[in-house]
């Protein structure tokens, strides 16, 4: 192809003007992206095991449920696999007997979802409504510097991860 | 009355802002083009257009509605604070400190209301007489201007979606919740648009001002370009689709190749010619009238109308105000505005199982279904091949069929949007109006 000087120059022009523009139009948009999330902390220091209620407790900043038997503790998140309502726990007056991935076992409570009416059983797993998998269980640690429970909602872990004080 | 003498000729106050009462077909023609806000009216109107019975004025009314929602929302702006710390305080104040705070929001409530069903109805109306269609004229695109409208539903409803947050209430946070769960279910950029959108991954204070400025000047930007474009394609297009069905049932003889239709070069100023220059029958008196006055009385008469019917119904019907947002207490049950309980409904029953595969309803129902909705009402003018015979006709015989889909469609959003809202009660489950909803504990 031949170009003229006039053209060459108009080309010239005209690309490094839309040149210019592209580089501005990503500045704006990559300014979109935080760099820093001033976001609320994903791992939370709870109290000492001994401190924490046998049962169940809901953290309410970090929407996760954790359950104390004796010295075994695990924590279920609340947000549903679904759409990321907060599930509710619901205590069954009588304790019943499914069937979860082939065992039989004995639920006492459950998680309902308000939103689009997911329900799941007592370890998590999903059984009605539209949620696609069970709630996730996240890691319980023992913090070594005080020996306080720790809540890491980043790790999670396969259903049955209990922690044994 | 002040005068002005600019080059010899007289200036009056009348004849520089307005000619109402135009004395000659020429004074009519030149009050349209030299007035700002007139000047993309045609100088002469069908009477077919003009008439109530063929577009119910639904156009009209929504872009009043879209007018009240720019002066109320200037008006609230200086009264809001988007902040997580201070929103929720704003909005209590204007509802129940500052003077008329609670008109002024309520009017803008229900505008916004009003506009998303006006938005509907005016795309239920261009379908069902088949005004998306070409007719006669050389030169028209009229399924262009359907796609425009389309994307100005899209917008609407993006718009009203984006104002459901600031408020920082129950309501608004909940909603949000989950329709931008919704949008995460996309397949591969969904996770990245949630990100982009709430500017990380809880909704908090990156999300509620972005949210804030697409809400304030985005959006109605958005909306304020592409309406002059659908108002300047209707002008491109010959008007509205009923003239070209007033000329052709006129002409006797089958139009085989288009008809050339005038280009706006004179702005329609040439007295006695409307849209078709060549289709001399619709000339005649007894078929147009001239723009000033009739057409503008009517749109007049309209505003004023969709104007005094918001008032009254905000006098009655007040912006809700729910507890402060809490990320942490769901309320039970969490519905999605009513507009998109339709889609919160899909969403519920559309997660689909097959052996050890899950589809995540979320995926099916919030975004696969009205996705090959909206591409197929956006190229459903190019589908659709019935004879121009019934374009800018009610109820053509010949699209007869499409009308039924198109109504059994609308219909089944409506009744979901029924469901939705009347009959899902705690944990989504189904009840009857009449049912009481059992009383749950407000936390676990």
């Amino acid at each position: 192809m031949k170009l003229d000087r006039r053209e060459f120059l108009k080309n010239l022009g005209i690309g490094s003007l839309l040149l210019a523009l592209a580089g501005q139009i990503y500045t704006w948009v990559r300014s979109l992206f935080p760099n820093v999330s001033y976001e609320g902390t994903r791992r939370v220091k709870l109290d000492e095991p001994d401190k924490i209620p046998d049962g169940v407790t809901f953290i309410d900043d970090i929407k996760t449920y954790i359950f104390r038997e004796g010295k075994t503790f695990y924590a279920i998140s609340a947000v549903c696999t679904h759409l990321g309502c907060t599930v509710k726990y619901v205590g069954l007056s009588k304790p019943k007997v499914v069937k979860i991935g082939g065992k039989e076992v004995e639920v006492k409570w459950e998680f309902h979802c308000p939103c689009h009416g997911s329900k799941f059983y007592g370890d998590g797993t999903n059984y009605a409504g539209p949620a696609p998998r069970p709630l996730d269980w996240v890691k319980v640690e023992v913090s070594p510097e005080d020996g306080k429970l720790v809540v890491d909602l980043g790790k999670k872990v396969s259903q049955n991860y209990k922690l044994t004080v | 009355m002040a005068e002005v003498k600019v080059n010899g000729k007289k200036l009056t106050k009348r004849s520089l802002f307005w000619t109402w009462a135009p004395r000659s077909e020429k004074e009519a023609g030149d009050s349209i083009v030299r007035n700002l806000l007139l000047h993309w009216f045609p100088a002469k109107v069908t009477l077919k257009s003009l008439s109530w019975g063929y577009s119910l004025w639904l156009g009209t009314i929504t872009a009043t509605l879209f007018l009240i929602l720019t002066l109320t929302g200037v008006v609230l702006m200086f009264l809001y604070v988007p902040s997580v710390e201070r929103a929720y305080q704003s909005v209590k104040d204007i509802e129940y400190v500052v003077s008329f705070g609670w008109f002024i929001r309520a009017m803008h409530r229900n505008s916004a209301h009003l506009m998303v069903a006006f938005v509907f109805l005016h795309m239920v109306r261009v379908f069902l007489t088949g005004a998306y269609k070409n007719g006669i004229g050389v030169g028209q695109n009229r399924p262009l201007n359907w796609i425009v409208g389309v994307i100005l539903l899209l917008i609407t409803l993006f718009l009203s979606f984006t104002g459901y947050l600031l408020p920082w209430d129950q309501l608004a946070f909940w909603a949000i919740t989950v329709g931008t769960n919704i949008a995460k279910n996309a397949p591969i950029v969904g996770e990245w648009i949630r990100f982009v959108l709430l500017g990380g991954h809880e909704i908090e204070q990156n999300a509620l001002i972005r949210f804030y400025v697409l809400h304030c000047f985005f959006l109605p930007a958005a909306v304020l370009i592409l309406f002059s474009y659908h108002m300047w394609r209707i002008r491109k297009d010959g008007g509205l689709a009923c003239v070209d069905n007033l000329v052709l049932s006129q002409k006797k003889e089958k139009v085989k190749d288009g008809m050339k239709s005038k280009t706006y070069s004179l702005l329609g100023l040439t007295a006695g010619r409307t849209v078709q220059v060549e289709t001399s029958l619709i000339d005649e008196e007894k078929y147009t009238v001239n723009s000033v006055p009739f057409l503008i009385r009517r749109i007049g008469l309209v505003m004023l109308g969709t104007f005094v019917f918001v008032v009254l119904i905000s006098l009655f019907i007040h912006a809700p105000l729910e507890e402060p947002a809490n990320p942490n207490v769901t309320p039970n049950p969490a519905k999605a505005p009513w507009y998109f309980l339709w889609l919160q409904e899909l969403v519920a029953i559309t997660t689909i199982r097959i052996g050890g595969f899950v589809l995540n309803g979320a995926l099916v129902g919030g975004i696969l279904i009205p996705g090959i909705l909206v591409i197929l009402l956006a190229i459903w003018p190019y589908l659709d091949k019935s004879s121009n015979l019934s374009t800018g006709v009610w109820f053509s015989k010949e699209r007869m069929r499409q009308n039924i889909v198109f109504l059994v469609l609308c219909f089944l959003v409506i009744v979901l949007i029924i469901i939705g809202t009347y009959m899902r009660g705690p944990n989504w489950e189904f009840y009857f109006p009449w049912e009481p909803w059992p009383q749950l504990p407000k936390k676990f």
